[in-house]
C-alpha cells in the first residue's frame, strides 16, 4: 500500500513537473535561431547542416524553447556549452565590437579616399587643362605673331 | 598639400604592414597535428562527469593515458562506449589513465551519456572544440596514446576502437611499455 501512495506521489510529481516545464507561449522559434547559430562540425550555420551535431543543437534549442527560455537564454546556454563561436555573429560587446565596427569604419574611409581622389584629380586638371578662351591670345603666341608680322612687312 | 599626401602614404604603409602582420600571425598560429613520437598538446578543462573540477593533462605526466575523443550525439561513439570501459578497467591497475574528451556537446547530454554507458574514467568538456583542433580531430571518435614522458605513442586511431581492437591495445600496450 504504501509503495502504492509512493509511485502515485512520483508519477503526481513527474505529471506536475512536465506541465510546468511546457510553453503555452514560446518566446522565439528554432526557425529564428536556426540562421544565427553555427553548426561547430559543419562551420555553417543550423539551417545549412544536416550533421548529427546540428540536429542535436537544434533538438536543445528546442527543448529550451519549449521551457519557455528566451532568444538570448538560449544563445547564453549555447556559448556555455560550446563557446562564442557557436553565434553566426560575434556578440555586440566588448573587443567583439571589433568585428562590428571595423568593416563600417573601412567603408567609411574608403568613401573619403575615394572623394579626396576626385577632388584633387578636379583641382589638379584646373586652369591648365582648359581651352584657351576665345579671341584672346597668351602672351607668348602674340610675341610670336608680331615676329612674324614684322618678317613679313 | 604635401602634408596630406605624405599623411595618406603613412596610413596606407600601415595598413599594408598590419595585413602583413595579420597573415603572418595566422600562418604562425594555425594548429598543426601532433605528430607520433613528438609531445601531446597540453590542456586543461572542466570535467563533465564531476561538477567543479578540472583535469590537466600535465597533471597525468609520468602516466600513460588513453585519450578518447567522442560525442553524445555520435553514432559510432555509443559502439565503443563498453569497449574503453572494460579496458579502463583491465588497464587501471596497471597505471594507465583513460581520459574522454567531449567534443562539441551539451554537457547535460554527456552526462547522461557516460551514465547510460556506465562510463567511469574522467571525461572532459571540449565544447569549442580547441582541445580537438590542436590534436587535429576532424572527426569523433578518435583515440590517441600518451606515453609516461608525454608523447604521443602507437597508432592514431580514427573511427571506432571497437573495430579496431588490434590497434587499439597495440596503441596501450605501447603507452604503458615506453
Amino acid at each position: 500500500m504504501i509503495l502504492r501512495v509512493a509511485a502515485l506521489c512520483v508519477a503526481a510529481l513527474v505529471l506536475a513537473g512536465s506541465a510546468a516545464a511546457a510553453c503555452s507561449k514560446p518566446r522565439t522559434s528554432l526557425n529564428a535561431l536556426e540562421g544565427e547559430i553555427m553548426c561547430p562540425t559543419c562551420h555553417t550555420t543550423l539551417d545549412q547542416s544536416d550533421s548529427l551535431a546540428a540536429r542535436r543543437i537544434e533538438h536543445r534549442i528546442q527543448q529550451l524553447i519549449d521551457r519557455c527560455a528566451t532568444e538570448q537564454q538560449i544563445k547564453d546556454d549555447l556559448v556555455a556549452n560550446f563557446g562564442a563561436g557557436i553565434l553566426a555573429a560575434p556578440p555586440r560587446k566588448g573587443f567583439d565590437l571589433l568585428a562590428w565596427w571595423l568593416p563600417l569604419g573601412g567603408v567609411i574611409l574608403g568613401a573619403l579616399a575615394v572623394a579626396f581622389g576626385v577632388w584633387r584629380w578636379s583641382r589638379a586638371r584646373g586652369p591648365d587643362d582648359e581651352p584657351p578662351a576665345q579671341g584672346g591670345l597668351d602672351e607668348e603666341t602674340e610675341r610670336r605673331l608680331d615676329e612674324l608680322l614684322a618678317r613679313l612687312d | 598639400m604635401r602634408t596630406v599626401k605624405l599623411t595618406g602614404q603613412v596610413v596606407a604603409l600601415a595598413a599594408v604592414a598590419g595585413l602583413l602582420g595579420l597573415l603572418v600571425w595566422r600562418l604562425t598560429h594555425e594548429s598543426k597535428p601532433p605528430r607520433i613520437g613528438g609531445p601531446a598538446p597540453g590542456f586543461a578543462s572542466k570535467r563533465v562527469d564531476v561538477s567543479g573540477k578540472t583535469l590537466d593533462l600535465a597533471s597525468l605526466r609520468g602516466k600513460p593515458v588513453v585519450l578518447n575523443f567522442w560525442a553524445s550525439w555520435c553514432g559510432p561513439c555509443k559502439g565503443e562506449a563498453r569497449t574503453l570501459e572494460s579496458a579502463w578497467q583491465k588497464y587501471k591497475s596497471k597505471g594507465v589513465v583513460f581520459v574522454g574528451v567531449d567534443y562539441h556537446d551539451v554537457t547535460g547530454d554527456a552526462r547522461r551519456f557516460l551514465a547510460h554507458h556506465d562510463i567511469t574514467y574522467p571525461t572532459v568538456q571540449d565544447g569549442s572544440g580547441a582541445i580537438a583542433d590542436r590534436y587535429g580531430v576532424s572527426a569523433v571518435p578518435e583515440t590517441y596514446f600518451i606515453d609516461r614522458r608525454g608523447r604521443l605513442v602507437g597508432e592514431h586511431i580514427r573511427g571506432t576502437v571497437a573495430d579496431q581492437k588490434d590497434a587499439f591495445f597495440r596503441g596501450v600496450e605501447a603507452a604503458l611499455g615506453s
